[in-house]
């Protein structure tokens, strides 16, 4: 479950966060970050036109990690031309197979 | 963070390691279509020698090598000790393996194969540093590591009980007879080096790919223990008494191990979260079938050999090529496309994605060579063994064909994905 950090009248970016997220696919799985809960935190930052992704791997020495994350950053500068993007990993709560949402597992299982 | 960056020299080294792999499979086709005679002789004659010795060394172990140097980081969770000392490695490694496949060719047991013995001895200890200095630096310890540093050790033991067999040749120095140790050698190869290994890095990617997860690592323990110990007592027990009764003891054990394995792996295949399996993983799991076969071939030869019956040796070769050209050749036809794919995806793509629509590492994969590859091995598979089973020249001379063509596809995919082109798709004309 992704948590949202955006001032109130920026409201509506937080589908288009969402679904630009959702063009970064995980390269093994064949599914998008979102849908495998891998994103936990999105913060919009207005003043310093900053959008701050936080987010994890499925393991920490993941050989995709430097695509993964500069996917994330490109898709967010690619959707919002005049914010900066800022990617951070985090390993708490590490993420596993129980933590995939209900979407990503029946794109996993091929629903 | 990423293992292989675009100008990271670890893409250079294991695509080295795979083309210089895919050329010995090649050269292994070549051999086996102008040596089908040699196949209905005892295994322990120079054509025979030197077609074990380039799947075993220029085929098998090269590509888990240089997949080895992709995969440690992955497994271990650490990064690759250093990569000159893996170029070190091959830089023996391949005269090593091409000198002493020649000698065994047209059976030169000389200097020239001495100096071979030495190369390949020498790139083995060097590739075992890499690993153990790799293990060395990880924080946490895990089942798999025990695995391959095992798998390791009967590498080397391997390699050095092979390098005093060929300075034997000359020197006449061991008490036994060659047949003797040959079978001790084999089995440190075999058991010892590629099962571990096998085990420790397929007992990690398996449940990675297929998604699973399936924790039950006790199995592993279980497997890890009967296997060496029954490894053990029968390089004991066989360098003492040689094959007796007693062997079929030790062959139980061997299996039980394996059935523990065999069961691991079924449970992470039950358990998986991903239902489909793409064409290259249901090739890795197939292969488990010919080492199961391969297994149980064991005691009948058992058996024969000590009614003294001849068939015991038709039954022999049987085995090898059953746990060489089955089980290891087909989990090296599968799991090479599931792993050179994403070094040359990387290599091509790391930077570009999130800005452009790019392809998949699964996408580099050329569907017509691959389903050719398997449609040509499988019909190797069937032709080979029922070939050898009813001891048919023209079947045999169908497998040879068959094998040639697949190694030739396999070469050609290997070059395709390797002269892979960037191919990418704005987002705004999706």
């Amino acid at each position: 479950m992704i948590t949202f950090d955006i001032p109130e009248f920026l409201f509506a970016m937080k589908v288009t966060v969402v679904d630009a997220l959702k063009t970064v696919i995980d390269p093994e799985l064949h599914v998008n970050i979102v849908d495998l809960g891998m994103v936990y935190h999105v913060k919009v930052d207005d003043i310093n036109k900053c959008i701050l992704i936080e987010m994890t791997l499925s393991s920490r020495n993941c050989p995709m990690s430097e695509s993964i994350l500069s996917a994330v950053k490109n898709s967010i500068i690619r959707t919002f031309p005049d914010y900066q993007a800022e990617v951070s990993l985090v390993w708490e709560p590490a993420w596993n197979y129980r933590t995939i949402p209900e979407a990503g597992l029946r794109k996993l299982r091929g629903l | 963070m990423s293992t292989i960056g675009h100008n990271n020299p670890l893409y250079k080294i294991v695509s080295t390691h795979y083309l210089i792999a895919g050329l010995f499979f090649l050269v292994l086709a070549g051999m086996l279509l102008f040596s089908l005679e040699a196949l209905s002789g005892h295994y322990f004659q120079p054509k025979i020698l030197a077609m074990t010795h380039t799947a075993a060394l220029g085929w098998g172990s090269m590509i888990i090598f240089g997949a080895l140097y992709q995969l440690l980081p992955v497994i271990l969770e650490t990064k690759l000790y250093s990569i000159k000392l893996a170029w070190a490695s091959i830089t023996f490694f391949v005269p090593g393996i091409v000198l002493l496949v020649y000698c065994f060719w047209i059976f030169d047991p000389g200097m020239y194969m001495q100096i071979a013995g030495v190369l390949v001895f020498t790139a083995i200890i060097l590739f075992n540093l890499n690993v153990f200095f790799t293990v060395k630096y990880k924080k946490q310890e895990s089942i798999f590591q025990e695995f391959i540093i095992t798998a390791c050790l009967w590498l080397t033991l391997t390699a050095l009980l092979g390098l005093l067999m060929v300075f034997n040749f000359q020197y006449s120095f061991l008490q036994k007879d060659h047949l003797h140790f040959l079978r001790l050698h084999a089995h440190m190869g075999i058991a010892g080096w590629f099962l571990m290994l096998i085990i420790g890095v397929s007992a990690k990617l398996l449940p990675m790919f297929l998604i699973s997860e399936y924790e039950k690592k006790h199995l592993l323990l279980f497997a890890y223990y009967c296997i060496n110990a029954a490894l053990l007592l029968f390089l004991l027990d066989g360098y003492l008494h040689g094959i007796n009764g007693y062997t079929y003891f030790v062959w139980l054990l061997g299996v039980t191990g394996v059935c523990f394995y065999l069961f691991y792996i079924f449970r992470c295949f039950q358990s998986r979260i991903r239902k489909d399996v793409d064409l290259p993983m249901v090739k890795s799991l197939f292969s488990f079938v010919f080492l199961a076969a391969g297994i149980l071939i064991l005691p009948f030869i058992l058996y024969y050999h000590l009614k003294n019956d001849a068939f015991a040796v038709n039954l022999s070769t049987l085995y090898g090529s059953l746990i060489f050209m089955g089980w290891i050749s087909l989990l090296i036809l599968g799991q090479t496309f599931k792993t050179l794919p994403y070094i040359v995806w990387v290599k091509h793509y790391e930077q570009l994605t999130g800005k452009v629509k790019t392809p998949l590492p699964s996408d580099l994969i050329n569907k017509g060579l691959l389903y050719a590859q398997s449609f040509a091995f499988l019909l190797f598979l069937l032709a080979f063994i029922s070939g050898f089973l009813f001891s048919s020249f023209t079947l045999k001379s169908i497998a040879a064909g068959s094998l040639a063509v697949t190694a030739l596809s396999y070469f050609a995919h290997l070059i395709v994905l390797l002269l892979h082109q960037t191919k990418t798709e704005d987002y705004d004309h999706i």
